[in-house]
């Protein structure tokens, strides 16, 4: 049995050189014009960065359009936007401009924000690093989950969905080669409702869908 | 006094030690070096302090030079601090040169161990221009901007950012603070330490003893806000709200901070708020000495509520004190509070007096609460602003510089 590898990752947010945006306009415009790698972070990699979960949304936009905008149509319009759902990136830009241009017809005023609350358009990078660490049993993987750093579990949990192969997390990947003693686990691992999961809260999730499987609940 | 790495695994578990440890070991043996200008006081030697011997335990060869100045090279500097904060000041060209001459013969005693070093962070604007005084460069420069340029006077900026824009890459606290330069702009938020005497765990004697020093009653509800007297804390707006909540209950405050002696506005402050007070037997206003910080650990656990009603802030590190501590926290929609304090999650943003007021009120009706939110407060904190984070993201930084290259992932 090839053992699963436990890497961990480190984010390091930067400024991506675009100006900030003041109003729903200059943020269509940022939106328009930005790398991938922006759009990447502020939908994929917010619960990574040193900031407090936002309750209610789980991309930048929706939060910035909610409190600084105070536009709680498109906030609820850019908060179901589930970024995992599309194949990639052109797609989620095309269908963020897209409610964007929407909502600029259908407002009298653009929507804009006080000075000093204005949409910083930023990016990352992200180091990954081998731990070391081995899971050599479906039955250790619990308590190898508990042990992990939110990198850790952001990684093959996450944004291994956005690896190929895609849309599929690293446990599962590793599982699938077990054959039928990985089934029971693929099954918890798939329950798990992950987008609106902080990930203190989403560590703890697989650790008890995985403990459950183990029959350690 | 710095601890040792190892002194944290108590408090942020065996995972994160690990991880630094990984990070560490990719770096193992770079010469580091830090520059600022001075050994003590202050925010900077402060994370100074810390981050050497951190960065040491994990294997760097790190190195923390402080460069010597004059009297007038630093009363230079501290109008390069009140320029690059917004204020009007008038620099002239001898100001200028003696900036630049304390700096050339600081680059004459530290050349050799900064050219040779693999990595430089330069911190803030006092030494900033060592980079032109050391040509033969062997490894990347970094400046850390640790004040919030976002709106600066611009003859001052102006000149600073001749030194500045040489640079490999910037470091600032947050997006908000940052001014465009031709580098990467990196974004480290600053970090408290949970074993420092203001944020270390003390004996529940300890804590009584303060609330004995200062008078407060054990069986009523606390309020504490933890400022220097300084208008932007907006401490008489404090006193306002306290006064809406005694309405109805009968809390105690305190208002507590240091550094107004020698500053002639924050004495000012001072007497407004003790004129705003008016003797009110309730109204404990403290004027601590610099040093008080396990006096101010304990006030802030003695607090039911924990407020920063600033109209303006930086980060806001008195919010993450309080937050660790487990305690809710009433603050100013502003700054990098916005980052801390979400709403009925780890207390609530307030915009005025009658604000804070209604939910100071609304915490004390709904008491069971107050836990709740202490608990995912100190959670938080404990994922994202201890240290041990600031580490990893400086780590982390030294990775993305020496690779040269700006990829969303990079394998180390």
């Amino acid at each position: 049995m090839v053992p699963f590898i436990v890497y961990d990752c480190a984010l390091l947010t930067r400024m991506s050189g675009l100006p900030a945006a003041v109003n729903l306009r200059e943020l269509r415009q940022g939106v328009a014009a930005c790398q991938d790698s922006v759009i990447y972070h502020h939908f994929f990699e917010t619960p990574l960065r040193p900031s407090f979960d936002n309750p209610d949304y789980r991309n930048d936009f929706a939060v910035w359009t909610k409190l600084q905008l105070s536009d709680r149509v498109l906030a609820e319009r850019l908060g179901i936007i589930d970024p995992y759902s599309f194949n990639n990136i052109p797609e989620l830009r095309r269908h963020l401009l897209e409610l964007i241009d929407d909502r600029l017809g259908e407002v009298y005023q653009v929507p804009s924000a006080m000075p000093g609350s204005e949409f910083y358009f930023m990016e990352a990078t992200t180091a990954v690093f081998d731990t070391g660490e081995r899971v050599e049993q479906p039955g250790d993987l619990a308590g190898a989950v508990q042990r992990m750093t939110l990198g850790s579990v952001y990684y093959h949990f996450l944004e291994a969905r956005r690896r190929e192969p895609v849309e599929v997390d690293d446990f599962t990947v590793w599982l699938r080669d077990l054959g039928e003693e990985g089934e029971p686990y693929i099954r918890a691992l798939n329950s798990i409702d992950f987008y609106f999961y902080g990930l203190i809260d989403l560590r703890r999730e697989l650790v008890r869908v995985l403990r459950e499987v183990g029959g350690e609940a | 006094m710095s601890q040792p790495l190892g002194a944290y695994e108590g408090v942020v578990g065996g995972a994160v030690m690990r991880q630094l440890r990984n990070l560490g070991d990719k770096l193992k043996g770079l010469r580091v070096v830090h520059v600022n200008s001075t050994r003590e006081g202050g925010g900077v030697a402060e994370i100074l302090d810390w981050m050497i011997t951190l960065m040491r335990d994990v294997g760097l060869d790190t190195a923390w030079e402080v460069i010597h100045g004059t009297t007038p090279f630093f009363e230079v500097t501290k109008s390069f601090h009140n320029g690059l904060q917004g204020k009007a000041v008038y620099l002239s060209q001898k100001d200028w040169r003696t900036y630049w001459d304390v700096n050339q013969e600081n680059a004459e005693r530290l050349r050799p161990i900064l050219e040779d070093a693999h990595l430089v962070f330069i911190h803030d604007p006092q030494p900033a221009a060592l980079i032109e005084l050391c040509p033969n460069r062997k490894g990347k420069w970094i400046w850390r901007a640790h004040i919030d340029i976002s709106r600066p006077y611009h003859p001052v900026w102006r000149g600073l950012r001749a030194y500045a824009e040489k640079y490999d890459a910037s470091i600032f606290s947050m997006a908000e603070f940052a001014q465009p330069l031709p580098h990467p702009q990196f974004l480290v938020p600053p970090s408290i330490d949970p074993l420092s005497d203001k944020n270390v765990d003390l004996t529940p004697a300890e804590i009584e003893s303060v609330r004995g020093e200062y008078g407060l009653d054990p069986d009523r509800p606390l309020l504490v806000q933890i400022s220097r007297f300084d208008r932007f804390k907006d401490p008489v707006g404090v006193i306002q709200a306290y006064r809406e909540v005694r309405k109805v209950s009968p809390v105690q405050l305190v208002l507590a901070g240091g550094g107004a002696t020698d500053d002639p506005e924050g004495k000012q402050i001072f007497e407004e708020v003790l004129e705003a007070a008016d003797k009110d037997p309730d109204i404990h206003v403290l004027l601590l000495p610099p040093n008080a910080h396990r006096t101010i650990n304990a006030l802030q656990r003695l607090a039911d509520i924990v407020i920063q009603k600033s109209t303006k802030e930086g980060f806001g590190l008195t919010v993450t004190e309080a937050l660790w501590k487990g305690k809710p926290v009433i603050g100013g929609d502003t700054g990098g509070i916005r980052l801390q304090v979400i709403n009925y999650y780890t207390g609530f943003l307030v915009n005025t007096p009658e604000g804070a007021a209604h939910r100071i009120r609304w915490l004390l009706h709904h008491r069971d609460r107050i836990p709740e939110m202490g608990k995912v407060a100190r959670d938080y904190v404990r994922e994202y602003y201890l240290l041990t984070r600031h580490l990893r993201e400086y780590l982390t930084l030294m990775l993305s510089v020496l690779s040269g290259v700006q990829h969303r992932v990079i394998q180390v």
